[in-house]
C-alpha cells in the first residue's frame, strides 16, 4: 500500500522536476552574470513587471489625468489645467456645509463615506469579535457555523446586494414576511435612514466572516494555560475577557480595523447594486461618485474623478499610516 | 492546612478511561511526587485536584472537606504551570498581584504579600518588566511568586522545571526544596524526570497507565520496588533484569549463578547496575565481553554481554581501567537481589 503513493508522487512530480531541470542551466548563467544580489532582481522583475503595468503606471496616468480638463477621454484630446481640478473639488464657503460647495455632490459623498465608515468599521470590529468569540467556544456544530459565516465573503459583492435587494425591495421577502404577520410592510430602500443603515448592514453581513477569521486565529493563539492559570485564580468571564483576552487579540484587531477601515472607504459594487447611491445621494459614496462622474454621467469628467480618486487615496495613505504607527507603538509596547 | 484525600478517583474522556481508580492520601505539610511515562495520567490526576478537569467518579477531599465538585478557585489550590502561563502583557507585578484583586483584596495586603514574594524569590529588581524580557529562570519564580501569594492550603505544580537548561534546573530544584522547608505547605509535584522526584520527594506516586503502582519514599521505592515497573523506571541506568524459572528453591543467572528463590516456576531476577561486584575466581559469576565503556570520573557504566547473549550493565567507582572486549566476572551482592514472580510482582525473600 504504501508503495503505491509514493509511486503516485514521483509522476505527479515528474513534470516539476523536467521544468526545473530545463530552466537551471540558463539561470546558472544568468547567476553568473549578473551574481548574487542580482539575482534577486532577476526573480523580483516578473512580479514587478505586472505591478508596475495595472498599478504604479495606471496611479501615475491617473495624476496626469487629473491635472488635465475636457470629456475626450484620450489623452492627446485633452488640455493641462494644472491644479484646477482640485481646486474646483475643494472651492467650499462652508466647510460644514456641503451645499455651499462647488462641487457639492462630492462633499455630500464624502461625508457620507466618513459617517459610514465610522458606524460601519465599528460595528464590523464589535460583531466579528463576539461572533469570533461565539465561534472560539466549544459550541455544538461549530465548523458548520463557522462555514456559515464566512461562506458570504466568498460571494461576489453584486451577487451580495442582489440577495439583499431580493429582500429589502417594496414587494421583497422581508416585506412579504411582515405583511404575513399582519404589519405594516416599508419602503425601506426608498427611506434614507433605512437604505443607508441596509448598506452598513449588508456590507458588516458580507465582510464580517473575513473579519471573524482573522479574529478566530488570533483567539487561538492565546495558550489555554493562561485560562487555566486565570480559573484557578478565580478571575470572573467578563475580568478575563477584559484583562486578558482582549489585550492579547490587540495586534489582530488593529489588522481588522485597518483592513475594515480601507474597505470600507472603498466601498462601492454591494451599494451599487443595492440602492445606486439613493435615494437621492443618501447612501452615495466617494467610489460611486468618483464612477459617475468619471465614466456614468452624460458629460463626463475623467479629470475631476482622477483628482477626487487622487484625494481619496491620500486619505487611504494618512489612515494606513496612522494604523501602522499605532500597531508598531503597541509590538514595542509589547517588546519593551 | 493541606491534607488531600483521594478516594477511588476514576477519569473517562469519551470512552477511554485515563485514570482507574486512585486512592492517595497526602498530609499535612508533604511534598508528594507524581512520577510516571508520558501518558501514565500524571498531569491529569494534578489537574483533577486542581479543578481544571472533573472526575467521572470518586471523591476528592481538602483537609476534610468534599471538594469534588468545588470550582478550581474555591479549592484554596495554586498551581504552576508548565509553561509558566504568565500574562504576557502585564509586568511581573502585574502578573503576581491579578489572582488577589479578584477577590477585591485590600490594596495594601496585595503589595505586601507580592512584595513579601518577590522578597523570597528575589526578583524585586524585576517587577516592572514584562515576561518577554525575563529569562526562563526568572519567569519560573514569576510563576511560583504567583502561586506563593495566594497562601494557599497547597501547591501543585505540573513539571515546571522541565523548560529549564540542564544547569538551571539543578539550581532551580534545590531552591524548591528550601521553598518547601520554609513555607512547610502540601506541595504536588509532576514530573517524569525520576532525578527530580528522588531528590524532592517526602513519597513519589509512582503511576503507569492510569494506576498507582507504588507509593513510597525515595529510598524505599529504590530499595524495596513492588514490582517489575517500578524497579525498572526509578534507578539509572536500569535495573538488570534476568528472566528465570526457579526449581527446587533456586534459579539460575546466565552464566550459571544460582539464586535461591521462595517460589517455583517463572521469576524474574533484579540486579541493580551498582550491586554487581568483581567475583573471586573459582566462584560461579556472570561473565560476558564488555561492549561499551561509559567514563563518568567518578564513576564508570560498564556494558557488557554474556555468552548467551544478556545484556548486562554495571556501574564501578572511579576508573577501574576496563577496556572495550575485556572480559569481566561479576557477582552480585547477596542482599541486594530482587524477586519478582510471573505477574512482576516483588517476592520477599531473605536472601
Amino acid at each position: 500500500m504504501a508503495a503505491l503513493p509514493a509511486k503516485l508522487g514521483v509522476v505527479v512530480t515528474a513534470p516539476l522536476v523536467l521544468l526545473a531541470r530545463a530552466v537551471d542551466p540558463p539561470l546558472r548563467w544568468w547567476q553568473r552574470m549578473a551574481g548574487q544580489g542580482g539575482m534577486a532582481a532577476v526573480f523580483l522583475l516578473p512580479n514587478l513587471a505586472i505591478f508596475g503595468v495595472f498599478v504604479l503606471f495606471p496611479l501615475a496616468l491617473n495624476f496626469v489625468y487629473s491635472t488635465t480638463a475636457g470629456t475626450d477621454i484620450l489623452l492627446q484630446g485633452r488640455s493641462f489645467v494644472g491644479g484646477a481640478q482640485y481646486a474646483r473639488l475643494l472651492e467650499c464657503r462652508d466647510y460644514l456645509d456641503p451645499l455651499t460647495c462647488r462641487e457639492d455632490t462630492f462633499w455630500t459623498a464624502a461625508a457620507n463615506t466618513l459617517v459610514f465608515v465610522v458606524l460601519q468599521v465599528t460595528m464590523m470590529v464589535v460583531v466579528s469579535t463576539i461572533t469570533a468569540l461565539i465561534l472560539n467556544r466549544e459550541i455544538r456544530a461549530r465548523g458548520f457555523f463557522r462555514a456559515v459565516f464566512f461562506f458570504p465573503v466568498l460571494l461576489s459583492p453584486v451577487v451580495v446586494g442582489l440577495i439583499w435587494r431580493w429582500i429589502l425591495q417594496r414587494q421583497g421577502l422581508l416585506n412579504l414576511v411582515m405583511v404575513s404577520l399582519g404589519l405594516e410592510p416599508e419602503v425601506w430602500l426608498n427611506d434614507r435612514t433605512y437604505a443607508f443603515a441596509a448598506t452598513i448592514g449588508v456590507s458588516v453581513w458580507a465582510h464580517m466572516g473575513f473579519y471573524t477569521l482573522i479574529l478566530l486565529a488570533g483567539l487561538q493563539a492565546i495558550p489555554k494555560d493562561l485560562y487555566e492559570a486565570a480559573e484557578m485564580d478565580g478571575t470572573r468571564p467578563a475580568r478575563v475577557f477584559w484583562r486578558i483576552t482582549l489585550p492579547l487579540l490587540g495586534p489582530n484587531l488593529a489588522v481588522v480595523l485597518v483592513l475594515a477601515l480601507i474597505r470600507g472607504v472603498q466601498i462601492f459594487d454591494e451599494v451599487y447594486v443595492l440602492t445606486g447611491g439613493g435615494p437621492g445621494t443618501s447612501t452615495l459614496y466617494l467610489t460611486q461618485y468618483i464612477y459617475e462622474v468619471g465614466f456614468a454621467s452624460v458629460l463626463r469628467n475623467p479629470g475631476l474623478a482622477a483628482a477626487a480618486s487622487i484625494l481619496m487615496g491620500l486619505v487611504l495613505v494618512v489612515l494606513t499610516l496612522c494604523q501602522l504607527w499605532l500597531s508598531r507603538r503597541g509590538e514595542a509596547k509589547g517588546a519593551k | 492546612m493541606g491534607r488531600i484525600t483521594l478516594n477511588d478517583i476514576r477519569k473517562r474522556f469519551g470512552t477511554t478511561e485515563v485514570i482507574h481508580g486512585v486512592d492517595l492520601e497526602v498530609g499535612e505539610g508533604e511534598l508528594v511526587v507524581f512520577v510516571g511515562p508520558s501518558g501514565c495520567g500524571k498531569s491529569t490526576l494534578l489537574r483533577l485536584i486542581a479543578g481544571l478537569d472533573q472526575p467521572t467518579s470518586g471523591t476528592i477531599e481538602i483537609d476534610g472537606r468534599d471538594v469534588t465538585r468545588v470550582s478550581a478557585a474555591d479549592r484554596g489550590l495554586a498551581m504552576v504551570f508548565q509553561s509558566y502561563a504568565l500574562y504576557p502583557h502585564m509586568t511581573v507585578q502585574q502578573n503576581l498581584s491579578f489572582g488577589l484583586q479578584n477577590t477585591k483584596m485590600a490594596r495594601d495586603e496585595v503589595g505586601r504579600r507580592v512584595s513579601e514574594a518577590a522578597r523570597m524569590l528575589e526578583i524585586e529588581p524585576l517587577l516592572e518588566r514584562r515576561p518577554t524580557q525575563l529569562s526562563g529562570g526568572q519567569r519560573q519564580r514569576v510563576a511560583i511568586g504567583r502561586a506563593i501569594v495566594r497562601e494557599p492550603a497547597a501547591f501543585l505544580l505540573d513539571e515546571p522545571l522541565s523548560n529549564l537548561d540542564a544547569e538551571l534546573r539543578v539550581t532551580m530544584r534545590a531552591e524548591l526544596a528550601q521553598l518547601h522547608d520554609r513555607l512547610t505547605t502540601t506541595m504536588i509535584y509532576v514530573t517524569h524526570d525520576q532525578v527530580e522526584a528522588m531528590t524532592l520527594a517526602d513519597r513519589i506516586v509512582v503511576l503507569r497507565h492510569g494506576r498507582i503502582e507504588q507509593v513510597a519514599t525515595p529510598l524505599d521505592l529504590f530499595n524495596r520496588p513492588a514490582n517489575l515497573f517500578v524497579a525498572g523506571f526509578i534507578g539509572a541506568p536500569n535495573m538488570n533484569l534476568f528472566t528465570a524459572t526457579a526449581q527446587d528453591g533456586q534459579a539460575a543467572l546466565p552464566g550459571g549463578l544460582a539464586v535461591p528463590v521462595p517460589r517455583n516456576g517463572p521469576c524474574t531476577i533484579g540486579i541493580r547496575p551498582q550491586h554487581l561486584h568483581p567475583a573471586e575466581a573459582d566462584a560461579s559469576a556472570l561473565e560476558g565481553r564488555v561492549t561499551l565503556v561509559e567514563a563518568l570520573g567518578t564513576e564508570t557504566v560498564v556494558h557488557f554481554r554474556t555468552a548467551d547473549g544478556t545484556d548486562v550493565i554495571t556501574v564501578m567507582a572511579g576508573q577501574p581501567g576496563i577496556r572495550l572486549g575485556d572480559t569481566i566476572r561479576l557477582a552480585p551482592d547477596p542482599g541486594q537481589i530482587h524477586l519478582f514472580d510471573a505477574d512482576g510482582d516483588r517476592m520477599d525473600n531473605n536472601v
